[in-house]
C-alpha cells in the first residue's frame, strides 16, 4: 500500500467511515446477517406493521376491514380513557411482582444456594430436586397449563378431590375465588429453573478461597452469604431479575389456559388484553395499540438490561 | 380523518414488512343483479370448501355432496378443507385468510349471524342470482330468507336453524323436593329451584348461567339476551340502535348478581377455556340441574343415552319476569357461503346447492338435532319421527332473533364484560349497566346507542 497516498487522503468523515467499519468486518456483517434478517423479517416487521395499524381503525370484520381509515392516535387516546386498561396494568404489574421477582428470582435463588449446598456435601437430594424444578421447566407451557388446571379444578382438581378431602375440609375454587395468586403460583412453578439454573451457574464461578478465608475470619454462614455470596451474585441477579420480568410481563398461554383473564378481567393481562381485542372484538386496530403500549414497556425493560449488563462489562 | 382504500392501506402495511398475512384483497363484488350464473355452461375446475368440525357429524354430508359434485361435473374437483376445532378458533382463522386474500376458500361454513359483519367486510358474495334461479328456494320459509338477507341481499343458505331451550334434570329436581312435572311460570321460579337444588344436593351443580369472555357466545345467546327479553326490554331496537341501560338491563345484571352470589352457578365459567363444554357433559350426568343452552346439545346426550336422556332431561321454553308467554331466542344456525374471491362461484354454488337438499338437511338435522330449513325436509318421515325435532321446530314459533348486525363481535364483547363483572361481584348491576353502555358506546359509536 502506498504510505505516502494515504498519509495524504483528506480525513474520514460522513458515510465512509461506517462503511469502512462494515468493510473490515464484513465476515462479522456476514456472520450477523441471517439473525438480522430473521429479526426483521419476524419482529422489526410485524412490530412496524403493528405500529401503523395502531394509528387506524382496522377490523377483521364489518366496514373497517373493507374501508380502513387512518385515525391518528385516537386508539391511544381511547386506551388511557379506558378503565379496563388500567386494570389490565394493575394485573399485569401484579402479576411479574408476585410471578417474577418474589417467586422465580427469590425460589430460584433459594433453591440455587440450597441445591449448591447440596451438592458441596454430595448429598443425592440436590440432584433429585434439580431434575424435578428443571422438569417443570421442559414442560410445554400449555401443557404446564393444563397440568395446573388438573390440579385447580373444583370437581376433579387434585387439590379438592386428593388433599383438601383428605383433611375433610370443602372444596375451594381455587381460580373463581383466588384467580391472581393461582396464576402466578403456576407460573412460578413453571418458570422457576430458569433463574435457579443462572444462579448456580454464578454460584460455581464464586472462588471457594473467599468462603474458606472468611471461614478463617470467624464468620457465620450469614455472614458469609450477605457479605460474599449475595455481592458476588448481583451484577447476574440484576440480569436475570430483568430477563424474567420481561418475559413474565409478555405471558399469556399459563393464562389463558388456566383462567383465560377470567373471572371478570382479575387475571386479564397485557398481552392476554392485545389478544381478547384483536380475535375476539377483532378491533385490529385497538388491539395492535395495546400491542405497542406492550411493546414499549418491554421495550423499556430492555434499554434498563442493556444499560446495566454495559455498566457491569 | 383521511379514507383509505384497503388496497392502498394493505399496500403500505406490506411494504413496511408484513410480508405474509397482508396481501391486497379485492373489493367486495358487484351487485348481484350484475353477471348472471353461468350455470347453462359446463362446469368445470377446482373449488375449495373449508369448515370446521369437532362432532364428527357433518364429514360424511360434506364428503357425499362433494363426490355428487365431481360425478356429475367431469373434470371438476371439490377440495375438503375440514377444520377439526371449535367455531371459536375456526372464524378468526377464517377471517385472517379472508383478509389476507391468502388460501381463501370457495366456500365455507359458518353461523348465520354473522352474515352482517362479513358481508360488510366485503368478504362473502352475494346469492340473489343463484337462488332466484334455484326452484328449491321456494321450500324456504319467509322468515328464513328473511334471517339470511342483509341489507337487500341474499347471503347465506342455511340448513339447520337454532333454537334454545331451558333444560332441566327432573331426576335432580324430584332429589330437591320439586314436583316432577315441574314448569316455572315465572323466572324467579328458577332461581327457587336452584336454591332448592343446592340446599338438598351437595354434588349436584344447580344451575350454568353464562358469563364473561370465557362464554363466548354463550353469554349473550345463552343468558345475556333472552334474560333482557324475560324483563320485557329490548337489547337493540327496531331501527337497529342497541341499547346501552336500562330497566331490562339493570334487572337483568340483577338476576346474575343474584345467581352468583348464592352460588348457584359455578365461577368456573368465568375461567374455563370453554366453559360449555363441562356444562353440557354436567347436565348430561345430572351433576347440573338447569341449563339455559342450545336445541342442539341434546344430541351428544341422546346419543350417549337416548333412555336416560329422555326419562331425565326436559326441555321448556324460556319464562319471562311475570308469568308471560315464555319465549326462545332462535338463529339462522349454521350456513354456507361463498367468498367473495372465489374463482369460480357457480361451482361453489352447485356444492351449496347439492348440499342442501330435502334429505340431507334432514338427515343431518336428525344426527345434529336442530329444525330444518328446508319445509319440506320437516315432513321427511325419520325426521318426523324424532319428538324432540318436532317439539324444537314448533319452538320457532315463538322464537325471537338478533339482527345480522355488523357489529355484533363488538357488542359480545361488550355483553361479555358486564355479565363477567356483575357474576364476579366486580360491579353492582347498575354500574355494570353504565359500564356496558359506556363500552357499547367505544365500540360502535354513540350515534347507534340508545338508553331507555
Amino acid at each position: 500500500m502506498d504510505r505516502g497516498a494515504e498519509a495524504s487522503a483528506p480525513p474520514l468523515r460522513g458515510p465512509a467511515y461506517p462503511l469502512n467499519v462494515v468493510g473490515r468486518n464484513s465476515t462479522y456483517v456476514a456472520g450477523v446477517m441471517p439473525a438480522a434478517a430473521l429479526l426483521a423479517l419476524f419482529f422489526v416487521g410485524p412490530a412496524l406493521w403493528a405500529l401503523y395499524s395502531s394509528l387506524t381503525n382496522l377490523a377483521l370484520v364489518g366496514i373497517d376491514a373493507a374501508n380502513p381509515r387512518f385515525v391518528g392516535i385516537d386508539n391511544y387516546t381511547r386506551l388511557l380513557a379506558d378503565p379496563d386498561f388500567w386494570t389490565v396494568i394493575r394485573n399485569s404489574v401484579t402479576f411479574v411482582v408476585g410471578s417474577a421477582v418474589i417467586g422465580q428470582f427469590g425460589l430460584g435463588l433459594g433453591l440455587a444456594l440450597l441445591i449448591d449446598h447440596a451438592e458441596h456435601r454430595r448429598w443425592w437430594l440436590g440432584t433429585l430436586a434439580y431434575g424435578a424444578v428443571l422438569l417443570a421447566w421442559v414442560n410445554p407451557t400449555l401443557i404446564a397449563g393444563f397440568l395446573w388446571v388438573a390440579m385447580y379444578d373444583f370437581f376433579f382438581g387434585s387439590l379438592n378431590h386428593v388433599f383438601l378431602s383428605s383433611l375433610g375440609a370443602s372444596p375451594v375454587d381455587w381460580l373463581g375465588s383466588f384467580p391472581m395468586p393461582a396464576v402466578i403460583v403456576a407460573n412460578i412453578w413453571r418458570g422457576t429453573a430458569f433463574t435457579m439454573i443462572i444462579f448456580l451457574g454464578a454460584l460455581k464461578t464464586i472462588p471457594p478461597d473467599i468462603y474458606e478465608a472468611a471461614r478463617i475470619d470467624g464468620a457465620n454462614a450469614w455472614r458469609r452469604f450477605w457479605d460474599h455470596t449475595l455481592p458476588s451474585l448481583r451484577p447476574i441477579a440484576a440480569l436475570a431479575l430483568l430477563s424474567i420480568t420481561m418475559s413474565t410481563f409478555g405471558t399469556f398461554i399459563v393464562i389463558q389456559t388456566l383462567t383465560n383473564g377470567g373471572p371478570g378481567i382479575n387475571t386479564e393481562v397485557i398481552a392476554l388484553y392485545a389478544f381478547h381485542t384483536a380475535f375476539k372484538s377483532f378491533s385490529i386496530g385497538y388491539g395492535s395499540a395495546i400491542a405497542v403500549v406492550m411493546l414499549a414497556l418491554n421495550f423499556a425493560f430492555a434499554i434498563l438490561y442493556l444499560r446495566w449488563s454495559r455498566a457491569r462489562a | 380523518m383521511s379514507t383509505y382504500s384497503r388496497r392502498k392501506f394493505l399496500k403500505v402495511a406490506a411494504a413496511t414488512g408484513l410480508v405474509v398475512a397482508c396481501a391486497p384483497a379485492a373489493s367486495p363484488s358487484a351487485s348481484p343483479s350484475g353477471a348472471a350464473p353461468s350455470q347453462a355452461k359446463g362446469l368445470t375446475g377446482t373449488i375449495t370448501v373449508s369448515y370446521p368440525d369437532e362432532l364428527g357429524v357433518k364429514p360424511k354430508y360434506v364428503d357425499q355432496a362433494a363426490q355428487a359434485v365431481q360425478t356429475k361435473n367431469s373434470g371438476t374437483t371439490v377440495k375438503v378443507d375440514l377444520q377439526k376445532i371449535s367455531d371459536d378458533l375456526y372464524y378468526p382463522k377464517l377471517l385472517l385468510a379472508l383478509q389476507s386474500g391468502a388460501d381463501v376458500p370457495d366456500v365455507f361454513h359458518f353461523g348465520g349471524d354473522s352474515i352482517g359483519e362479513l358481508a360488510d367486510a366485503g368478504y362473502i358474495e352475494p346469492l340473489d342470482t343463484y337462488v332466484n334461479a334455484w326452484a328449491d328456494w321456494s321450500q324456504y320459509p319467509a322468515s328464513i330468507k328473511q334471517g339470511a338477507t342483509y341489507k337487500g341481499h341474499v347471503w347465506a343458505i342455511p340448513y339447520g336453524m337454532d333454537t334454545r331451550w331451558l333444560y332441566f334434570r327432573r331426576d335432580d329436581l324430584q332429589k330437591a323436593g320439586l314436583a316432577a312435572d315441574w314448569m316455572p311460570t315465572k323466572l324467579a321460579d328458577v332461581v327457587t329451584a336452584a336454591a332448592a337444588v343446592k340446599s338438598k344436593e351437595a354434588n349436584v351443580q344447580p344451575y350454568a348461567l353464562y358469563a364473561g369472555a370465557a362464554a363466548s357466545d354463550g353469554a349473550r345467546d345463552h343468558a345475556f339476551v333472552p334474560l333482557v327479553w324475560a324483563y320485557g326490554g329490548d337489547v337493540v331496537t327496531s331501527d337497529g340502535k342497541w341499547v346501552g341501560n336500562s330497566a331490562a338491563i339493570r334487572k337483568a345484571l340483577t338476576y346474575y348478581q343474584t345467581v352468583y352470589t348464592q352460588g348457584l352457578s359455578p365461577k368456573e365459567i368465568l375461567t374455563s377455556t370453554k366453559p360449555w363444554t363441562a356444562m353440557r357433559a354436567k347436565l348430561g350426568d345430572g351433576s347440573l340441574a338447569l341449563l339455559f343452552e342450545g336445541g342442539w346439545v341434546y344430541g351428544g346426550w341422546a346419543s350417549k343415552d337416548q333412555a336416560g336422556t329422555q326419562k331425565n332431561v326436559g326441555y321448556i321454553l324460556h319464562p319471562t319476569e311475570n308469568g308471560g308467554p315464555s319465549f326462545t331466542i332462535g338463529g339462522l344456525g349454521t350456513c354456507w357461503y361463498i367468498t367473495a374471491k372465489s374463482k369460480n362461484k357457480d361451482l361453489a354454488w352447485e356444492f351449496i346447492k347439492t348440499w342442501n337438499n330435502k334429505d340431507t338437511v334432514a338427515k343431518i338435522n336428525i344426527e345434529d338435532p336442530h329444525p330444518v330449513a328446508r319445509s319440506d325436509s320437516a315432513d321427511v318421515a325419520e325426521f318426523k319421527a324424532q319428538q324432540y325435532l318436532v317439539d324444537s321446530t314448533k319452538s320457532l314459533e315463538k322464537a325471537k332473533f338478533l339482527p345480522p348486525d355488523p357489529n355484533l363481535s363488538k357488542i359480545t364483547t361488550a355483553i361479555q364484560k358486564a355479565t363477567g363483572r356483575v357474576a364476579n361481584g366486580d360491579s353492582s348491576p347498575d354500574d355494570a349497566a353504565k359500564q356496558y353502555s359506556a363500552d357499547l358506546k367505544q365500540a360502535i359509536g354513540a350515534d347507534k346507542v340508545i338508553e331507555q
